[in-house]
C-alpha cells in the first residue's frame, strides 16, 4: 500500500474568533476548549469538515451543538413529554433505532426505521426518501409528525422560552430567543458534530491494518468488485453516494420511498442509500427494518433482492460462496467505530 | 475472449433525421488491455502521484488528508483554474433528452416503436473541455461557468437526470460567429487519475460516477428498466439496461464530441440554444457490434462496461448530440 501523507485537519476551535467573525448573531465567546465540536473528516469521506460544511448562517460553534444536544434528548419536544430524538436514535446503536418501527408518542408506530444520524454532516438530502434538503430543514420534522413527537413547532418553542436556561442558552447560541428556526438550528448542530471515523476500516484507510486482516481484505475486495457491486451504491471511503437506489426490498404494494417525493414511476421503491459506518450495531435493516441481521441482509442481496420489477438492475443473484459471505460479514464488521459508543461528548 | 456480436438496434429510428446539424466523435485512444482499470485492489501504484491513501490521526472522528501528497497530479487538475476567456456572453446549452425524436422523460414509462415502454432510473454523464469553432475553424477554448457566471470547478459540468439544474450548461464565449463546438463527453486523465475524497464536487463519489478504489471516474452512465408489449422484462439486445462508460486511469480516454451547428455570440447577455441527446444513438453505439475483447478483462468483463466501451467506440459514427435550430 502506498504510503500515506498524515496531514491532521483537526481544528480546535477558537470560539472567540468564531463569535468575533460571525455575522449571523452568534453569542459572546467562551473561552474554555471545546469537547463536543472538533472540525474533522472521516477517511475518504467527500472533501470537507463537519464544521467546514456547516452552513454559513448556521456555523458550527460549541455553543450552539451543546444547546442542540440538550434539545436532542429533552422529551419537552414531545406533545406527551415522553420522547426525545434520543429515543429513536441512541447512542448504544450508533444513534439508530433497535427496533424495526420506532415508537412515536402515546404508542403511536410509524411505517420506516429510524436510521443512524451518525457523519450526517456529510449528507446531500435526509430521510429515507430525502424529502429534507438540509439536517436544519430534516430537524422539525420528527417533532411535528403526529406519529412521533406530535408537537407543534410552535408550541415546542412556547415550551422553551418558558425555561430561563434555554432562553439564556438560545441567546448565547444565536442571540435571540427561541424560534422554530434557532431550535431546527441547534438541533442540526449537534447532529453535525456527530462524527465518526475511528473503526478498524478508517484505520484500514489511513494505512494502519493492525485490525484489517486477511478475511476483512478480502471482504472488501468482494465489496468493491463487479461480482458484489456494493460499490455502485457504496464506494470506498463514506461508504454512501447520497444517490437513492431500488434495492431490492421493495416489493408491490409496499412504500413506495423517493416516487412520494419526486412522483416519477422510475422512483418506486428507491430509498437513500445509507452510508454504513457503524452497520453492525444498527439492526435491524432497509427502510422498513423488514431484515433483522447482516447475515439476512447478505442473503437477500445474493438473492438479488426479492424479486420485484423495480429492482435496480444492477441487484442481481450472486451466487456468493459461504465463504464469501463470511468475508463480506467481517468486513462489514469493521466498520464498528467503538469509540463512538462510548463518546461522553454526545451523551446525554 | 470474444465478444458476442450483438444485433445491429432495431428500433427504426436511425440517425435523427432532418437535424439541424449533427455531431461526431472521436475517442483520443481506441483501447488497448494495458490501460484499464483494473477491480484489483493492489492497483494504487496506477495512480503515481494522485493522492494515495487518505491519512490522519487518532484524534475522535478520525481525520482526512483531504487530498494531501495530490501534489503534481491534482495541479494539472485544479478546482478552480485561470480563465480562458474573462468577458462574452453565456451560451447556455439546455440538454433534452430525446428518442426516436420524441422527447424521452426521465424517471417515467417511454413507450418504444416495439410497442415496449423504457423507464430511465439513472443518467448521467460528464462534460468538460468545451471549444467553440470558430468561423475561420479556429477552435476557441472557452470555460464552463453556472448561471452565475462562476467557474464550474474542475471546468467540468455533470449532467444527471435527476437534477433539473444540471441539465443545462453554459460557456462564457466571446461575441463572434462560430459553425459549431466541441466537447469531452467525459474527463481528462488528469482529473480521472484523481481520488474523489481530495476532491469537491462534481467530482466526488457522490457523483455516483466513481470506481472503486483506484478505477477513476465513468464518463457516462446508464440504467433503465424495460418492460416489452407483452409485459415480459426481457430487453432486446440493442438496447442495454447498463451502460457504463469509462475505465482507463493510464491515459486520455475521453472520447470529444463535435457538434455542428451554426450560431452567433452577441457581445453580451446570454445565447440559449437547445442541445438534443439522442438516447437511441446511445443505445445504438453501446450495442455496436464492435469486438472490445482486447480490452474485456477487469471491471470491463461486465456486460455494463462492455456496453460503454463499444459506445465509447463507436461515438465518431453517432449522432448523440444534436443542436436545434
Amino acid at each position: 500500500m502506498a504510503k500515506c501523507t498524515v496531514k491532521l485537519t483537526v481544528l480546535v476551535l477558537s470560539l472567540s474568533s468564531l463569535a468575533a467573525c460571525s455575522s449571523d448573531g452568534a453569542g459572546p465567546a467562551e473561552e474554555q476548549a471545546p469537547s463536543l465540536v472538533v472540525s474533522t473528516s472521516p477517511a475518504g469521506f467527500p472533501k470537507g469538515s463537519n464544521v467546514e460544511l456547516a452552513p454559513a448562517d448556521n456555523a458550527l460553534t460549541l455553543d450552539r451543538a451543546t444547546l442542540g444536544k440538550r434539545l436532542f434528548y429533552d422529551p419537552r419536544l414531545s406533545r406527551t413529554n415522553e420522547i426525545s430524538c434520543g429515543s429513536c436514535h441512541q447512542q448504544a446503536y450508533a444513534f439508530a433505532d433497535p427496533n424495526a418501527i420506532s415508537t412515536g408518542v402515546e404508542g403511536r408506530t410509524g411505517t420506516r426505521n429510524a436510521p443512524s444520524i451518525v457523519n450526517a454532516a456529510w449528507g446531500k438530502s435526509f430521510f429515507w426518501d430525502g424529502r429534507a434538503h438540509t439536517l436544519e430543514e430534516q430537524a422539525g420534522q420528527p417533532i411535528e409528525n403526529p406519529l412521533e413527537m406530535d408537537l407543534t413547532l410552535s408550541d415546542a418553542v412556547t415550551r422553551l422560552a418558558a425555561d430561563s436556561s434555554y432562553v439564556a442558552a438560545f441567546e448565547q447560541a444565536y442571540g435571540e430567543l427561541p424560534s422554530e428556526s434557532s431550535l431546527q438550528k441547534a438541533l442540526a448542530s449537534f447532529v453535525r458534530s456527530l462524527v465518526s471515523g475511528s473503526s478498524a476500516y478508517d484505520r484500514h484507510l489511513r494505512g494502519d491494518d493492525s485490525d484489517f486482516g486477511p478475511q476483512r481484505k478480502r471482504g472488501e475486495a468482494l465489496f468493491l468488485s463487479e461480482k458484489a457491486e456494493c460499490f455502485h451504491c457504496h464506494p470506498s471511503g463514506s461508504l454512501s453516494n447520497e444517490g437513492y437506489f431500488n434495492n431490492g426490498s421493495y416489493t408491490a404494494g409496499g412504500d413506495t420511498g423517493r416516487e412520494r417525493v419526486t412522483g416519477r414511476v422510475g422512483d418506486v421503491g428507491k430509498f437513500k442509500v445509507p452510508g454504513l459506518r457503524n452497520i453492525a450495531l444498527s439492526a435491524p435493516y432497509m427502510h422498513d427494518g423488514s431484515v433483522p441481521t447482516l447475515e439476512a441482509v447478505i442473503e437477500q442481496y445474493d438473492a438479488g433482492g426479492r424479486g420485484d420489477r423495480a429492482t435496480d438492475p444492477l441487484i442481481k443473484p450472486m451466487a456468493l460462496t459461504s465463504e464469501e459471505k463470511a468475508d463480506l460479514l467481517e468486513f462489514l464488521r469493521s466498520l464498528t467505530d467503538e469509540a463512538l459508543l462510548q463518546d461522553a461528548r454526545f451523551a446525554p | 475472449m470474444k465478444l458476442r456480436l450483438l444485433l445491429p438496434l432495431s428500433l427504426g429510428m436511425g440517425v435523427v433525421s432532418g437535424a439541424f446539424a449533427c455531431s461526431s466523435a472521436q475517442p483520443v485512444a481506441a483501447g488497448g488491455a494495458a490501460g484499464f482499470a483494473s477491480a484489483s485492489l493492489g492497483g494504487m501504484s496506477n495512480l503515481a502521484g494522485a493522492g494515495g491513501a487518505n491519512a490522519g490521526g487518532a484524534s475522535a472522528g478520525g481525520v482526512n488528508a483531504g487530498g494531501a501528497g495530490a501534489g503534481a497530479a491534482q495541479s494539472a487538475c485544479p478546482e478552480q483554474a485561470t480563465p480562458q476567456q474573462t468577458q462574452g456572453a453565456l451560451l447556455s446549452l439546455s440538454l433534452q433528452l430525446v428518442m426516436a425524436g420524441k422527447p424521452f422523460a426521465f424517471g417515467q414509462p417511454n413507450v418504444l416503436p416495439d410497442g415496449g415502454s423504457l423507464v430511465p432510473l439513472n443518467f448521467r454523464f460528464y462534460i468538460s473541455e468545451v471549444q467553440l469553432l470558430a468561423s475561420s475553424g479556429d477552435p476557441v477554448g472557452v470555460d464552463l461557468v453556472t448561471a452565475a457566471g462562476v467557474a464550474e470547478p474542475y471546468g467540468v459540468h455533470l449532467f444527471n437526470a435527476e437534477d433539473d439544474d444540471s441539465r443545462s450548461f453554459r460557456v462564457l464565449a466571446p461575441a463572434g460567429d462560430y459553425t459549431g463546438f466541441k466537447f469531452a463527453l467525459g474527463i481528462k486523465l488528469a482529473c480521472n487519475q484523481q481520488r474523489p475524497a481530495s476532491l469537491s464536487d462534481p467530482l466526488t463519489d457522490n457523483s455516483q460516477m466513481t470506481w472503486p478504489h483506484t478505477g477513476g471516474f465513468l464518463f457516462l452512465r446508464y440504467e433503465g428498466r424495460y418492460t416489452a408489449a407483452d409485459g415480459s422484462p426481457n430487453a432486446p439486445s440493442d438496447l442495454p439496461p447498463v451502460v457504463h462508460m469509462g475505465g482507463s486511469i493510464e491515459k486520455e480516454f475521453v472520447p470529444h464530441v463535435t457538434v455542428q451547428g451554426a450560431f452567433s455570440i452577441p457581445a453580451n447577455g446570454t445565447l440559449e440554444k437547445r442541445l438534443s441527446v439522442a438516447m437511441d444513438e446511445i443505445f445504438k453505439g453501446a450495442s455496436a457490434d464492435i469486438d472490445v475483447s482486447d480490452v474485456a478483462v477487469g471491471l470491463l468483463s461486465t456486460p455494463e462496461s462492455i456496453a460503454g466501451e463499444r459506445l465509447r467506440r463507436d461515438l465518431p459514427d453517432r449522432h448523440v448530440f444534436v443542436l436545434e435550430p
